[in-house]
């Protein structure tokens, strides 16, 4: 297992993304965010006390239901080493997050995903580029001035792209929500 | 040595990096336990605790953010435009201090420089209420979508009257409910707007229609957070058996689904309202017509007040485009007095301001009302994207902008006719044609029992809505007390037909029958009524005075068994009237029927020994019932 864990991280070194390290899934294992292979993969960040994020609950599951047949993988990802894990299946069951669960207790996948709040999104290609990084929709304006709906969809437009082998659309304002940096 | 903390935590904040580290438990805790903690902690509003080092540090950065814009803790007023009780904002030096803290490692410190963790009160704040009134079915709000804005109606079942000095909502899922407002209906109309019983129904506002003069009075308004407000002595308003409660409630959605159902407590006092505060609504709500775009809409009213009074609370209301928000009064020296400000309006913080002291404003002074409106693309909480033309109403995608204030009158006397006359008048200047008004003022008249003067404006609400029946049966009323009894008569009739349940107007369609001395088409209607309201004393009473009148009449007509047959149905209402009994033996004798008149006339004897009449008529019709024995004759 452990071997084996070497070797993805050292191949994911080897490809010039950076290493990943200490991802673990519900049962405790390690586990590689990046496996299986995905034609797109995305990230999202999330907290179970982070009233943000769970608001987006919802609109997650409609994208994960728009783009998981078209080969985008999703998974959710816990990155407060505090949190129990009876708590995040709880967190899970109550707002039905779609997709896979990844813990990262150490920060590694939020530094590759250049993540600092929750939710943010991060889109990576199948050879595990970094392709969008930041708020899901402009929903929320910052906090507590939010707009009855979205008028722009960010992780919607990110994902299409990738999905479709177009440039990125351009960058837009950054993520609303808590700090990652306040669970490191 | 805990007077030094106070100096050190302001130290800390003047010179960065010079005094001691900020730390949590010295120089944090006094401003979470105060400002934060009495909703974020378990089973109350907040999404997260902040109890602990842990719950704290777990969003340090966030209470940052949030305190530095003043987003947290909710606090809409401007400083300096009202002084308040309760104010919930931080101090600028409360907010570098949090900023020091977390710049610094937000450090834990020693537990033993903590402020006391105060005694929070878990489920009702003041204690077991002494009645709890819960919504009959959990409203289901939606995981996703826009804010809802739900009306439970909540009945009050009540032996008899009581008096409220305090209410405290329990919003059933503090995370999903942002506000709530009771409102007291106690002609219990809005009902009406369920589908079914107790499922209650949408609406940001409502109106409440009231046909007796029983004006708001108090504020009922509940946001997390806020301490349940007890009213102070004498200022306890009243709440009857038949009396509805609406509770309106403004809903967030939080990510999954959510069961929202709401308790009201209340809380009674054997003290009956002595005081008779009012509340006072500024508005220009036909004004509110913003065209897509517009950047500064501005909407104002301004009332002069008609008495000395004081101003106990203020309580601003616009939706999503309100931005600044005014109120102040101009006082008859041209000064001017702050009532309220909010510089950057957010409906989700909506909340009713206590003054610390009241404001005293002398007669003659000019309350006024500045809102400003931002329909313009740039305003993020616009409901619609492209902006479009918004219009006052009570729905969320409609604007509103009223600013209410509680107000009580000097002196000891209630003087809220007088008030609500200014009212109305102040109502009219804006709306020449307004039916509220027009039938407000007529109305006002006639509970000060003047029928005449009521007569021109109850007019005038007939004229601006023709088939209310409120309108027609307050007129008719007015006219049946100057003496018209046969126009009354027809606007009973008519507003009888707008409405076929409504109770009162077939009454007084009955005594205005009854003055015109239609005996029959009287009596027909209130028995009629008394189907309707089987209890109701006037009803019988009344229907018992017309079958005596009707009977008198047939008896002088000679029509004899018809005068019986009235008696006899007058006295199922007047069983211990003993003339009634006497005339009833009378007529029995007159058509020979000396069997039923005698037990008539006994009875009458009996309620009424001294009643000669009877007494000799009961001799002479035992006598001729001998006289009819010895013959043979049955009769």
């Amino acid at each position: 297992m452990h071997g084996l864990r070497f070797l993805l991280l050292w191949a994911a070194a080897a490809t010039g993304f950076g290493a990943v390290s200490g991802t673990l899934n519900l049962d405790g294992k390690a586990v590689d965010p990046f496996e299986p292979a995905a034609k797109v993969r995305v990230f999202i960040f999330v907290r179970t006390d982070c009233p943000v994020s769970n608001r987006y609950a919802p609109e997650l599951k409609r994208l994960s239901d728009e783009f998981a047949p078209r080969g985008a993988i999703f998974a959710m990802v816990y990155a407060d080493p505090a949190e129990t894990i009876e708590n995040i299946r709880r967190h899970l069951g109550e707002f039905g997050f779609p997709g896979a669960v990844i813990r990262d207790p150490a920060h590694s996948l939020v530094r590759r995903a250049k993540a600092t709040i929750t939710p943010e999104a991060a889109v990576f290609s199948a050879e595990g580029k970094l392709l969008y990084h930041g708020r899901i929709d402009n929903r929320y304006v910052e906090l507590g001035k939010a707009m009855v709906a979205p008028t722009r969809h960010d992780l919607e437009e990110a994902i299409a792209a990738a999905l479709d082998g177009r440039p990125q659309p351009e960058e837009s304002a950054p993520a609303v929500g808590c700090y990652l940096a306040d669970v490191e | 040595m805990r007077w030094v903390l106070p100096f050190a935590a302001l130290a800390a904040a003047a010179w960065p990096g010079k005094a001691e580290v900020v730390t949590f438990y010295k120089d944090i805790t006094p401003i979470i336990y105060h400002s934060c903690a009495p909703c974020h902690r378990p089973g109350e509003a907040g999404p997260f605790p902040l109890l602990t080092y842990e719950d704290v540090k777990k969003h340090a950065t966030q209470i940052v953010a949030v305190t530095s814009r003043r987003y947290m803790p909710p606090w809409l007023p401007e400083a300096g435009h009202g002084d308040f009780q309760d104010e919930q904002g931080l101090s600028d030096t409360q907010i570098r201090l949090i900023e020091e803290w977390v710049q610094h490692g937000a450090q834990a410190g020693v537990p033993a420089d903590a402020a006391p963790l105060p005694k929070f009160t878990l489920g009702w704040q003041l204690g077991a209420p002494d009645l709890v009134l819960r919504a009959a079915a959990p409203y289901p709000l939606r995981a996703d979508g826009p804010d809802e804005y739900w009306n439970f109606v909540l009945p009050m079942k009540l032996a008899g009257t009581r008096w409220v000095k305090a209410i405290e909502i329990r919003p059933g899922n503090a995370r999903a409910v942002h506000h709530a407002n009771v409102l007291i209906d106690r002609s219990r109309t809005a009902r009406t707007q369920e589908k079914t019983p107790g499922s209650g129904f949408p609406g940001m506002d409502l109106n409440i229609e009231a046909d007796t003069f029983d004006p708001d009075s108090h504020f009922l308004f509940w946001k997390p957070g806020g301490i349940p407000w007890e009213e102070p002595e004498g200022m306890a308003w009243r709440a009857d058996s038949s009396t509805d409660l609406i509770l309106n409630v403004h809903m967030q959605p939080t990510g999954k689904p959510e069961m929202v159902q709401p308790s009201i407590g209340l809380y009674f006092t054997d003290q009956a309202g002595t005081k008779f505060p009012m509340l006072v609504q500024l508005e220009h709500d036909s004004a509110l017509d913003i065209p897509p775009g517009a950047r500064d809409f501005q909407v104002s009213d301004d009332f002069t007040v008609p008495m000395d009074m004081d101003v106990l609370a203020v309580y601003p209301h616009a939706h999503y485009l309100g931005r600044l928000l005014e109120g102040y009064a101009t006082l008859p020296d041209g000064s001017r007095r702050w009532l309220i400000r909010i510089p950057d309006w957010d409906v989700n913080w909506q909340a009713v301001y206590r003054y610390k002291e009241p404001v005293f404003l002398p007669k003659g002074s000019v309350v006024s009302m500045r809102f400003h409106y931002d329909n313009s693309d740039a305003n993020a909480r616009n409901p619609n994207h492209p902006a479009k033309r918004v219009r006052g109403g009570n729905q969320a995608t409609d604007e509103m902008g009223h600013l209410w204030l509680q107000v009580l009158p000097r002196g000891s006397e209630d003087r809220r006719m007088e008030l609500q006359e200014a009212i109305m008048r102040h109502r009219l200047d804006k709306y020449p044609g307004d039916f509220s008004a027009h039938f407000n003022l007529g109305a006002l008249q006639l509970a000060r029992g003047n029928a005449a003067e009521a007569i021109p404006s109850l007019r005038s609400a007939v004229e601006a809505r023709p088939e209310q029946p409120v309108a027609l049966n307050a007129l008719g009323a007015a006219l049946m007390t100057t003496g018209n009894a046969s126009d009354a008569a027809a606007l009973f009739e008519r507003a009888l037909r707008s409405n076929p349940q409504y109770t009162n107007a077939r009454y007084n369609l009955a005594d205005a029958l009854a003055e015109e001395q239609q005996w029959e088409q009287s009596a027909a209607q209130f028995r009629q009524v008394l189907k309707e309201s089987p209890e109701d004393a006037g009803a019988r009473e009344h229907l018992g005075e017309v079958l005596r009148l009707w009977g008198n009449q047939m008896a002088a007509a000679g029509r004899l068994e018809d005068a019986a047959a009235h008696f006899r149905e007058c006295l199922l209402f007047r069983q211990d009237d003993a003339a009634l009994h006497s005339d009833l033996g009378t007529v029995l004798a007159k058509l020979g029927r000396f069997r039923e008149a005698v037990p008539e006339f006994e009875t009458a004897v009996r309620l009424d020994p001294h009643l000669d009449t009877a007494k000799h008529n009961l001799q002479a019709a035992r006598a001729r019932l001998e006289k009819a024995g010895e013959q043979g004759a049955i009769r």
